[in-house]
């Protein structure tokens, strides 16, 4: 019998958490995925003679590093949701970005677990693409990853920020079936909900309605999920601010944003703590709007002292739910 | 004899060579006052150290093919109360620490050396590679009436991360498992010094201008780095090439006319212009 026919959910992928979740990190097929049905390999073997030692990878964190991250220091858990191509990465690489030029308002870097990660999602934007316009790649489907940056200021002292990147198609899943939202683990240890409105999007008088439509559906479904049970609080972001600005449409798109964000106010305002409204272009496509524009507000808010979650609300009981299964997923891994 | 070791780290043709070159020379020639002085030749092999030095008092460059592996030098000095001290450098090339980034690993060698609680690390100032933007060329372009290239799209290679992210990373690297050793001093060394200073620009000043994350990084890691700023020429200006191929370097002519090749090197600090190269040094192991 073939190791595919035995009824264990194995995967050699190390990062891959199929048994768990039922999913492939890569986004692929069980029948296509050549790890998976195959045991993973020994993490304490042996190195080759010839390999050097093995350094810290650099890349994004899993749920499992985030989680030991928040246990080391004052830490602040954002997650970025919305539809695909919202500009979720974008967000994320363009506030790394920022720090290259200097302090983003009075906060200044002062380190990242994620480098070498943060490097290869810029790289398209950068000069030494050689492309003739900046691109992001979308994130591929999988568990959520965190990109990590540490930051100091007067104002808050040292803190770390870890921010929650999945792609957007599974938070469109959330609309077809809820029970998806309880593989979204960085929901209820959030501090800020960062959900995004794709500006480029929102100027399609057709796309529009759909858009607002999955928009407040998404919120909707973490709702009734419980999965914001903690109150946290809520950035609604109009991403690709260069494409709106520079359109006939941008008066009609400002006010169906200011529409939008009126709305959840009205329907969603008791599941969150604070809810804020943020315009920002943080990759734009020319100089018509600076790069970063809105970014450094958003992180601002972003560092505000988190809210006090109920202390009997069953939420609270969800997020120790949450960091129990992370800290015995670490235990298990540290036993390997 | 105290014995101390001192890491030399930089990405390559940051001038970590050149700078033990003209270390042995200044120090072996004694005829500059410095805060550590030549002890003795002592045991051990000298014949790398007397190799680079003797190139660079006859102006040429370092030989990048002589230079490229990974050895340990020692020199024999003592302070101004007469005490002595061993000190260890190691002369690795520049690319085992851009494996480091690139790679992600090193060489157990270099990860013994690389434990050493004082560290010195080389950048160019005049090889800054700064990050620059598609949105920025192409707005300049269009100034310009000159449209960017389509099609010539350059896949990622973490090579292509600006000067300041590897070097961050290389720091970072230092402070975590398997490298960390707690605590350290830094002397950050902005070499080819004579070719910034056009820019007016104290060493710290220049690190904050043109090295903005690392200079964040740096004050944002007190803790774990004790650093000062130095802007070094240790050569003086350009060297002739190694193989004498090329135009022979008015610069290099120039230099070898000075009757005290001592007086090429130059070191800047806060509050110091000097050729004493031991300063640094002497700060670092204290």
């Amino acid at each position: 019998m073939s190791e595919l026919e035995t009824s264990e959910i194995i995967c050699a992928n190390p990062d891959c958490r199929i048994a768990d979740t039922g999913k492939c990190v890569e986004g692929m097929e069980r029948d296509k995925c050549p790890h998976y049905g195959h045991a993973p390999a020994e993490r304490n073997e042996v190195p080759e003679a010839d390999s050097g030692i093995p350094l810290s990878a650099g890349g994004t964190l899993t749920p499992v590093e985030t989680a030991r991250l928040l246990r080391a220091g004052e830490a602040r858990v954002i997650s970025v949701i919305g539809p695909s191509d919202a500009g979720k990465t974008s967000l994320i690489a363009g506030l790394y970005d920022l720090f290259q030029n200097g302090p983003v308002a009075d906060l200044a870097f002062a380190g990242s677990l994620s480098l070498h990660e943060f490097e290869h999602v810029c790289h398209d934007a950068r000069a030494a693409s050689r492309r003739d316009t900046p691109h992001i790649s979308r994130t591929p489907r999988g568990e959520v990853r965190f990109y990590h940056l540490d930051l100091v200021s007067p104002t808050y002292g040292r803190l770390s920020l870890a921010l929650g990147d999945r792609a957007g198609e599974e938070y469109r899943g959330a609309i077809d079936d809820i029970s998806v939202v309880a593989d979204f683990i960085e929901i209820p240890r959030v501090d800020t909900l960062t959900l995004l409105v794709d500006g480029e999007r929102l100027l399609d008088v057709g796309a529009r309605h759909n858009l607002r439509s999955e928009i407040d559906l998404i919120l909707q479904a973490l709702i009734e999920a419980g999965a914001v049970a903690t109150r946290p609080r809520l950035a609604i972001v109009l991403t690709k601010l260069d494409v709106v600005q520079a359109s006939a449409d941008r008066a009609r798109t400002e006010a169906d944003f200011a529409a939008l964000v009126a709305n959840i106010f009205n329907t969603f305002s008791g599941s969150f703590s604070q809810i804020q409204a943020f315009r920002v272009a943080a990759s734009p496509k020319d100089d018509s709007v600076q790069r970063g524009t809105g970014v450094p507000e958003l992180l601002t808010f972003w560092l505000e002292s988190p809210p006090v979650p109920p202390t009997a609300a069953p939420s609270a009981q969800g997020a120790s739910r949450i960091f129990g299964r992370l800290k015995e997923r670490e235990d298990a891994e540290a036993t390997i | 004899m105290s014995e101390r070791s001192i890491v030399i780290i930089g990405l390559p043709e940051s001038g970590k060579t050149t700078f033990l070159a003209a270390l042995w020379h200044l120090v072996t020639a004694r005829d500059m006052d410095t805060t550590l002085k030549f002890a003795s030749l002592g045991n051990g092999d000298r014949a790398h150290l007397n190799e680079v030095a003797a190139r660079w008092r006859d102006a040429k460059e370092q030989d990048r093919t002589a230079t490229g592996g990974n050895r340990l030098v020692s020199m024999n000095l003592k302070d101004a109360q007469e005490a002595q001290v061993h000190i260890t450098f190691p002369d690795t090339a520049g690319e085992a620490y851009g494996r480091m980034w690139e790679e992600r690993e090193c060489d157990e060698e270099v990860a013994q050396t690389l434990k050493a609680a004082s560290v010195m690390l080389f950048v160019h100032a005049n090889r800054i590679q700064a990050p620059m933007w598609v949105v920025d060329d192409a707005a300049l372009s269009l100034r310009m009436g000159i449209a960017l290239p389509a099609g010539q799209e350059v896949p990622w290679h973490p090579r292509l991360a600006p000067t300041q992210v590897q070097l961050v990373e290389l720091l970072q690297l230092l402070t975590s498992p398997p490298l960390d050793v707690g605590p350290r001093r830094l002397a950050i060394m902005l070499s080819a010094w004579d070719k910034a200073a056009g820019e007016g620009l104290a060493p710290s000043a220049f690190l904050g201008a043109k090295l903005p994350l690392l200079a964040q990084y740096l004050r944002g890691n007190g803790a774990n780095w004790d650093a000062r700023i130095y802007g070094l020429s240790a050569q003086g200006g350009d060297y002739d090439a190694v193989d004498g191929k090329g135009v022979a370097n008015q610069e290099a002519a120039n230099l070898r006319n000075l009757d005290q090749p001592s007086k090429r090197i130059r070191l800047i600090s806060a509050n110091m212009d000097t050729s004493d190269l031991t300063e640094p040094l002497a700060w670092l192991m204290t």
